[in-house]
C-alpha cells in the first residue's frame, strides 16, 4: 500500500527505473567478470573513476564523460605496468588502484567545498537520479549489450580456450578488448548509481547466483539481469520503505538473492540426485 | 621552505609524522607479504570490510578498536573459508564480500543524522588529529602483528613460493592464510580511523611493489618498503603543511602521501630499469674477459 505511494514520486520512479536498469546490466556482463576473473580489475575501474569525476565536475563537463576517460587511462596502466613482467597483474592493479584512488581525493580537497559529494559518489547516489542520467544508462547499456550479443561466440570462445581461439585465427588481445571495454563502460555507467565499492559486487553476485542454475553462457547472462534486476527493484523499495541507503539496499538485496539462489540450486541438486539414485534405470541411465 | 624541520613543530605535526613512521613499519612487514602471497584484492578488499566496525563505533560512541577488529576478524575468517568453497573463485568471493561488508557500514552511518559529513571523515579519516590514544593503539597492533608475522615468517615464505611443498611437510594451508589475512585486518583496524581508507589502500599494495622493483630479496625488500613508505610519509606532510600555510592550496595530507608513494613506486621502476641494465653489461663484460 505504501510502496505503492512511494511510487508517485518522480524522485523514487526514476531511481526506481535507473536501479533496474542498472541492475539487469550490471547481471548480464557479470557473467563475462567471472569468466575472465576480473572482479579486482573492476574495483580498480571503479576507484579510478574518481579522479575523472571529480576533474569533469570542476570543468563544469559531463561526470559521465570524465569517469570513462580516467577509467581509459586505469585500462592503458594496468596493462603497462602489469606487462613489465617484475610484477604480476593484481599487484599492478593495486598499484593503479591506490592512485587513482588518491589522485580522485586529492584533486577534492584542492577544491573548495569539502569531500561531502565525493562521500556521496562513493556509496552511490540513486535517488537523485535525473531524466538525463536514464538517457545516458539506456543508451551506454543498449551499447554494451548489442555489442555483447554480436560477437557472443568468439568471447566466450577466448575466455575458455584462448590457444584455440588465437589457434582458430581470432585475434585474443582484440577480444580481451571489447570484454574490457564493455565492463569499463558498465562500471562507468552503473557507479553513479550503485557507489564506487559496492559497484563490483552488483556485477558479481546476480552473476553468480546465475551461475549456480545455468552452466551455459547465454542462459547464465539473461538469468543474470534478471536477478539484477530483481536486486534493483526490491533495493529501492526497501530504500524509500524504510529510508535506507539507496545503493547500500540494493547492492544488499542483490546478496541475499545470491545466498538464496544458491541454496535453493544446492537443495534442488540433492534432491535430484537422491532421486536418480534410488531409481535403478535412472541410475543407470546415468551411469 | 625555511628547513626540513620546520613544518613538524606543532604538535599535531608531530603526532602525526610519529602515526605514520609506526605506520610504515608495520605497512613495510604485511605489504611484502601481501605481494608474495599476491594478495592485493584481499588487503583491498578488507579496507572496506572493516567500515561497519568503525561505523558502529562512531555511531555507539564506543570505543572504536573493539568492533572494528570484530568486523576485520570477521571478514578475515569468511575471506579464508570462502575462497576455499568449491567452483567459487577467490576473486568472486572478495567481490561479494567487500560490496556486503560495505553496504553494512553505510547502512549503519546512514542512521545517523549528519550522514554525509561522518561518512566522509570516516572514509578519508583525519590525520592531522590523530591523538595520542590512537598512536599508542596503531604501535600496540603493529608491536603484535610484526611480532607474529617474523614468528612464522619462515612458513609464510615457504606458502608463497612453494604452496605444494609446504602442505607436503604439514603446513595446514588453511591456517597460514587465516593467520595473513587476519594480519591484514588487524594492520587496517589499526590505522583505518586515524588516517582514511585511501591511506590503508595505498601502504597495504604500494611499498612492497615499489621494493620488488629495487632488489630480489625479501628481508631489504621490507627494509627498502618501510624507508620509502617513511620518506613519502614525511614528505606528504610537510608538502601539504606548506601548500595550505604559504600558498593557500589545501592539499589533503592523506592523499598527498599516496600520491608521493606513487611517485617513489615509479621512481623506483626506472631505477630498477637502470641498475638491472648496469649488471647486465657488468656480467656480459665480465664473462667477455
Amino acid at each position: 500500500m505504501s510502496l505503492l505511494q512511494h511510487l508517485e514520486s518522480p524522485l523514487v520512479r526514476r531511481a526506481l527505473l535507473e536501479a533496474v536498469m542498472v541492475g539487469a546490466l550490471c547481471g548480464a556482463v557479470g557473467v563475462h567478470v567471472l569468466l575472465r576473473r576480473l572482479p579486482f580489475f573492476t574495483l580498480a575501474l571503479s576507484h579510478a573513476t574518481l579522479p575523472g569525476v571529480v576533474l569533469a565536475s570542476m570543468a563544469g563537463v559531463s561526470l559521465f564523460a570524465g569517469g570513462a576517460a580516467a577509467a581509459a587511462v586505469v585500462v592503458l596502466t594496468v596493462g603497462a605496468v602489469g606487462s613489465a613482467r617484475r610484477l604480476d597483474v593484481a599487484t599492478a592493479t593495486g598499484v593503479a588502484l591506490s592512485f587513482a584512488f588518491a589522485t580522485g581525493v586529492l584533486l577534492q580537497s584542492v577544491r573548495e567545498g569539502g569531500a561531502k559529494d565525493l562521500a556521496a559518489f562513493l556509496v552511490g547516489d540513486v535517488l537523485t537520479t535525473s531524466a538525463a542520467d536514464l538517457r545516458t544508462t539506456v543508451i551506454a547499456g543498449t551499447a554494451v549489450l548489442l555489442v555483447l550479443v554480436l560477437v557472443h561466440k568468439e568471447v566466450v570462445f577466448g575466455a575458455f580456450d584462448p590457444d584455440g581461439a588465437g589457434a582458430a585465427g581470432y585475434r585474443l588481445v582484440g577480444l580481451d578488448l571489447i570484454v574490457l571495454g564493455a565492463v569499463a563502460l558498465t562500471v562507468v555507467t552503473s557507479v553513479r548509481a550503485a557507489g564506487t565499492i559496492q559497484v563490483v559486487t552488483l556485477l558479481v553476485a546476480p552473476a553468480l547466483a546465475a551461475r549456480a542454475w545455468s552452466a551455459r553462457v547465454a542462459p547464465m547472462m539473461v538469468l543474470g539481469a534478471c536477478f539484477g534486476a530483481l536486486a534493483g527493484g526490491t533495493g529501492i523499495a526497501a530504500s524509500s520503505q524504510w529510508g535506507l541507503a539507496g545503493g547500500a539496499a540494493v547492492t544488499l538485496s542483490a546478496v541475499v538473492i545470491l545466498v538464496v539462489a544458491s541454496g535453493c540450486a544446492a537443495l534442488y541438486d540433492q534432491r535430484r540426485h537422491r532421486i536418480v539414485t534410488a531409481t535403478p534405470e535412472l541410475a543407470a541411465g546415468a551411469r | 621552505m625555511a628547513g626540513l624541520s620546520e613544518p613538524f613543530r606543532d604538535g599535531f605535526m608531530q603526532r602525526a609524522l610519529l602515526e605514520m613512521v609506526v605506520l610504515s613499519v608495520l605497512a613495510g612487514v604485511v605489504s611484502v607479504h601481501v605481494l608474495l602471497h599476491r594478495l592485493a584484492f584481499v588487503g583491498d578488499a578488507m579496507t572496506h570490510a572493516v567500515f561497519p566496525g568503525i561505523a558502529l563505533a562512531f555511531v555507539t560512541d564506543r570505543s572504536l578498536l573493539l568492533g572494528a577488529t570484530f568486523f576485520g576478524v570477521l571478514a578475515a575468517v569468511l575471506l579464508t573459508f570462502a575462497t576455499r568453497l568449491p567452483h567459487l573463485g577467490t576473486d568472486a568471493a572478495l567481490g561479494v564480500i567487500v560490496g556486503a561488508f560495505f553496504s553494512v557500514g553505510v547502512l549503519i552511518v546512514s542512521t545517523s543524522h549528519t550522514f554525509t559529513a561522518d561518512l566522509s571523515s570516516l572514509l578519508f579519516g583525519r590525520i592531522l588529529a590523530v591523538d595520542g590514544t590512537q598512536v599508542a593503539q596503531t604501535a600496540a597492533v603493529a608491536v603484535v602483528v610484526v611480532a607474529a608475522l617474523a614468528m612464522v615468517h619462515k612458513e609464510l615464505v615457504l606458502r608463497a613460493f612453494d604452496p605444494i611443498g609446504s602442505a607436503a611437510l604439514g603446513y595446514r594451508p588453511v591456517v597460514i592464510d587465516l593467520v595473513l589475512n587476519v594480519a591484514v585486518a588487524l594492520m587496517v583496524v589499526a590505522s583505518v580511523r586515524a588516517v582514511g581508507t585511501v591511506l590503508v589502500l595505498a601502504i597495504i599494495v604500494v611499498p612492497a611493489a615499489a621494493a620488488r622493483l629495487l632488489t630480489d630479496r625479501i628481508a631489504p625488500m621490507m627494509v627498502i618498503a618501510v624507508a620509502l613508505t617513511a620518506l613519502a610519509s614525511y614528505a606528504g606532510l610537510a608538502l601539504s603543511y606548506e601548500a595550505s600555510l604559504r600558498h593557500e592550496v589545501r592539499l589533503g595530507a592523506g592523499a598527498t602521501i599516496v600520491v608521493l608513494l606513487c611517485l617513489a613506486f615509479v621512481l623506483s621502476a626506472g631505477l630498477g630499469a637502470w641498475l638491472r641494465r648496469r649488471h647486465g653489461r657488468a656480467v656480459a663484460s665480465a664473462e667477455a674477459s
